[in-house]
């Protein structure tokens, strides 16, 4: 094995407009190597990776490939330093060959400059013969299985010389035949004197295949650890880190375990993305649903409030069927659902405010005619009971911060007369003031006899805030947290999977 | 508590656009009427009016559907397809020498036409709204098919020939009431009306609004989004249908393209009257003055005797600096 440095950084940071997405990272992967990348949703994994592979510029810092210092790198000269990406989500081309879209930056040309598809085709086979991946080069990406589709976005990222290989949660989509197969080429290639970026919150791998692992948090680099000297336990405490002052205090404490359901979700499933999910709301009760992204959340609740088909699923409001069948059906069984993302979704950006608060009482009401005056002043008091600040209802949503978009949002499902509502991260882009007034808002509602369910991935969030919380894990609900249970750990175990293992 | 909620409405954006159409209008005709007063004449006046009627008949059937952020550009082959089938209905039943006429097919021949007009702009629209839903495919390439389809469909009917009237069904296009106001203009302020009520006051018009702005959020708020958007294309059709009446009536005989030049003349107007193409914005008034403005620049150009085949060029130039300054303007927000 080889050990000098492939690639570092050097003091990087970047910011967005309020956030500091990255510090001052110092960062070393050495030749031959696999360093996992771990940290909490919105560490600054991402971040870094896409300056690596020269998505993005970094604010200051530099950027050392084999002894090079660069400000910063453009995605061609990524590549053709030898930085390879495998990204999340394929990025193939469907309707091309897997042999043209392994090679195709740099498909082999004839002396007409025409395509050369046999020799094309020939190299791939090699490569991927190479590589131990069993896909015929020939074959059209569509008719390919997920799997192969990922390997074959591997292949691809060695089908250019690479010094330095950035999987970004690679085995997201692959069984455990697949997951060998790339684990061998990791190995086979290390031997060589590839470096691995490995980023992935299962923790379990991670301590299977990597020989350091490096921890983010909060945009810094907590530590870097080689894999045998470390339990899985201090990565779990590094990536929570220290949180002194508390977040949010309820103003009458938590509401502790009344009797009997508010709402009965049961048996929520479909094939591939919910897996038979169940659980209560108890009266007066905040119900938080923690877990990783793509532990199939929002999905839970994109067919809870009737958006997307499901195969199975009832929900019982104080033991009255209220199963939607359609958004629309949801509103008029009092079901409101503030999306994830409430730009995309939740908002008409270029209408005013009014007409954003009253859609969805309006969707419900069959008057034909709109009352101007009467809606004029009933969604002004709602925005006031809100503090929803404007000089004007007349104002463009657009217009707003984001917590007044999130209010005005909430103002919707309040207006409209919703019983239940479901938070799907209700904070993201919300400054700190506006995020405890929405926290106490939605305690305010709960109070009232609302059944609030919050969805965050802000694990001090669902502590600060929520009575119990159900973690979600590979589309199924693992654990319902309660009291003393409730701890950011807890919830980033059970996330993770660690809890059941330790 | 803060009660920064104030009830003093501010329309800053929509003041403007009107009153920067308002300014280009009075510009056009002070400098009209300058190089020919007879501009200013009641009777031109008056003209004017009767060329935008049609215009804005079928301006405002595609502004409520550029609204709800979709658009039809098969309008003007409907048009034609329609104007064809009055001509052959009416040429059919009672053209030739009017003396041979036996009085029931006189009778019949008008209500038929009228609602087989009614009718089929009805069923284009329809068919073009669920097309577009169903297929899922924009709105622009699926009617860009119809535009097509109906433009053939046209050229069967007619038989490659054009139909005459005889004089029949004269009075919708060419009649005036008390001798002065012709009738088409009174559609034309009857359909901009009801498209102010419908946008403004009507349930609706806001569900138009709101998908247009963001149609995903409007339907994860209840609406009914495929319902709202196909019943958006059918009230283009009836416009289309009731434009087509009014032309053929006017003209006095129907060939397989006598509509087509509307079709995109409206949505020019639509655009100029800065309804966005992306949706959710625009509002009658600005319709009414997009047309104005169209029809100003045609007949400006013929008071002031310039080559009238300007026109298009002028028109063409004039779409494509409102959609560029619109851009901008929204880019800045």
């Amino acid at each position: 094995m080889a050990s000098g440095e492939v690639l570092g950084a050097i003091k990087i940071s970047k910011s967005y407009p309020g956030v500091q997405a990255l510090e001052s990272i110092d960062f070393e992967l050495r030749a031959g190597e696999v360093q996992a990348l771990v940290g909490q949703n919105g560490a600054g994994k991402s971040t870094f990776i896409e300056i690596i592979s020269g998505a993005l510029r970094p604010d200051s810092g530099q950027i050392m490939v084999e002894g090079r210092a660069y400000p910063y790198l453009e995605p061609s000269k990524s590549i053709e330093l030898g930085i390879q990406t495998v990204h999340q989500e394929n990025q193939l081309v469907e309707e091309l060959s897997v042999a043209e879209n392994i090679y195709l930056f740099d498909l082999p040309g004839n002396r007409l400059g025409l395509v050369n598809y046999a020799q094309c085709q020939k190299a791939a086979g090699a490569l991927l013969a190479e590589l131990g991946i069993q896909v015929p080069a020939g074959r059209k990406m569509t008719q390919l299985t997920f799997i192969e589709k990922k390997l074959v976005s591997i292949a691809k990222a060695f089908s250019r010389q690479a010094k330095v290989l950035i999987l970004d949660e690679p085995t997201a989509s692959l069984d455990e035949k697949g997951k060998n197969v790339l684990f061998d080429i990791i190995r086979q290639n290390t031997g060589k004197g590839l470096g691995v970026i490995y980023i992935s919150h299962n923790l379990g791998e991670i301590f299977e295949v990597c020989d350091r692992v490096t921890v983010f948090k909060d945009g810094k680099k907590v530590a870097t650890h080689a894999v045998a000297e470390i339990s899985m336990n201090t990565v779990v405490q590094e990536m929570i880190g220290r949180t002194t002052s508390s977040l949010y205090a309820r103003e009458g404490g938590k509401a502790g375990t009344a009797a009997g359901a508010a709402l009965e979700v049961e048996d929520f499933s479909r094939e591939g993305v919910v897996d038979h999910v169940s659980f209560d709301v108890r009266p007066g009760e905040i119900f938080g649903i923690g877990g990783l992204v793509g532990a199939g959340r929002t999905e839970l609740a994109r067919m809870i409030f009737g958006l997307d088909p499901k195969d199975s699923g009832r929900l019982l409001l104080r033991g009255k069927d209220i199963t939607p069948a359609s958004p629309f059906d949801a509103i008029q069984k009092g079901i409101g659902y503030l999306t994830e993302d409430r730009k995309d979704s939740g908002l008409i950006l270029g209408r005013p405010i009014f007409e954003n608060v009253s859609l969805a009482r309006l969707a419900k009401s069959l008057r034909l005619l709109l009352d101007l005056g009467r809606e004029r002043g009933e969604t002004g008091d709602i925005s006031r009971q809100l503090d929803i600040k404007t000089p004007s209802l007349e104002q463009r949503v657009i217009n707003l911060s984001g917590g007044n978009q999130q209010k005005v949002v909430l103002a919707k499902w309040l207006f409209a007369g919703s019983e239940v509502l479901i938070f799907d991260e209700p904070t993201v882009g919300v400054d700190v003031g506006a995020k405890s007034e929405i926290y106490r808002m939605m305690e305010n509602l709960a109070r009232q006899g609302k059944v609030i369910i919050m969805i965050s991935s802000d694990n001090p969030e669902l502590v600060a805030v929520c009575d119990r919380v159900g973690i979600m894990r590979d589309r199924k609900l693992v654990v319902v947290l309660e009291g003393e249970q409730i701890s950011e750990e807890n919830i980033l175990r059970y996330s993770m999977g660690v809890g059941e293992r330790d | 508590m803060n009660s920064a909620v104030a009830t003093v409405g501010k329309k800053k954006t929509r003041i403007t656009q009107s009153i920067v159409l308002i300014g280009i209008i009075v510009a056009i005709c002070a400098v009209t009427s300058i190089v020919n007063p007879r501009f200013l004449r009641i009777q031109n006046i008056i003209n004017i009016f009767q060329q935008i009627s049609i215009l804005g008949i079928v301006a405002c059937g595609i502004g409520m559907l550029l609204v709800a952020g979709q658009i039809d550009i098969s309008v003007g082959s409907q048009i034609s397809l329609m104007g064809v089938i009055i001509g052959m209905v009416i040429e059919k039943l009672v053209g030739k020498p009017i003396p041979g006429v036996q009085a029931w097919q006189a009778a019949l021949a008008i209500p038929l036409a009228v609602v087989a007009t009614l009718v089929l702009g009805f069923l284009m629209g329809l068919l073009n709204g669920i097309v577009v839903i169903k297929s899922r495919a924009a709105s622009f390439i699926i009617t860009l098919g119809f535009m097509t389809a109906y433009h053939g469909a046209a050229l069967l009917t007619s038989g490659g020939y054009g139909y005459s009237l005889y004089g029949h069904f004269e009075l919708l296009g060419r009649g005036r009431v008390l001798n002065i106001i012709p009738i088409p203009i009174l559609f034309f302020l009857g359909v901009v009306l009801i498209t102010y009520l419908v946008l403004k006051y009507f349930r609706y018009g806001r569900f138009l609004y709101a998908i247009g702005g963001n149609r995903k959020a409007a339907y994860v708020s209840g609406i009914n989004t495929n319902r709202i958007t196909i019943i958006a294309y059918v009230v283009t059709g009836m416009c289309s249908a009731l434009a087509a009446l009014i032309l053929i009536s006017r003209v006095g005989s129907a060939t397989a393209t006598t509509g087509d030049a509307y079709g995109l003349d409206a949505l020019a107007g639509v655009i100029v009257g800065g309804v966005a193409l992306s949706g959710g914005r625009g509002n009658a008034l600005n319709i009414f003055l997009g047309v104005m403005l169209i029809g100003l620049i045609s007949n400006a150009l013929i008071i002031m005797t310039i080559d009238p085949y300007m026109r298009d060029v002028i028109i063409g130039l004039i779409i494509i600096i409102a959609v560029t300054i619109a851009q901008y303007t929204s880019e800045r927000e």
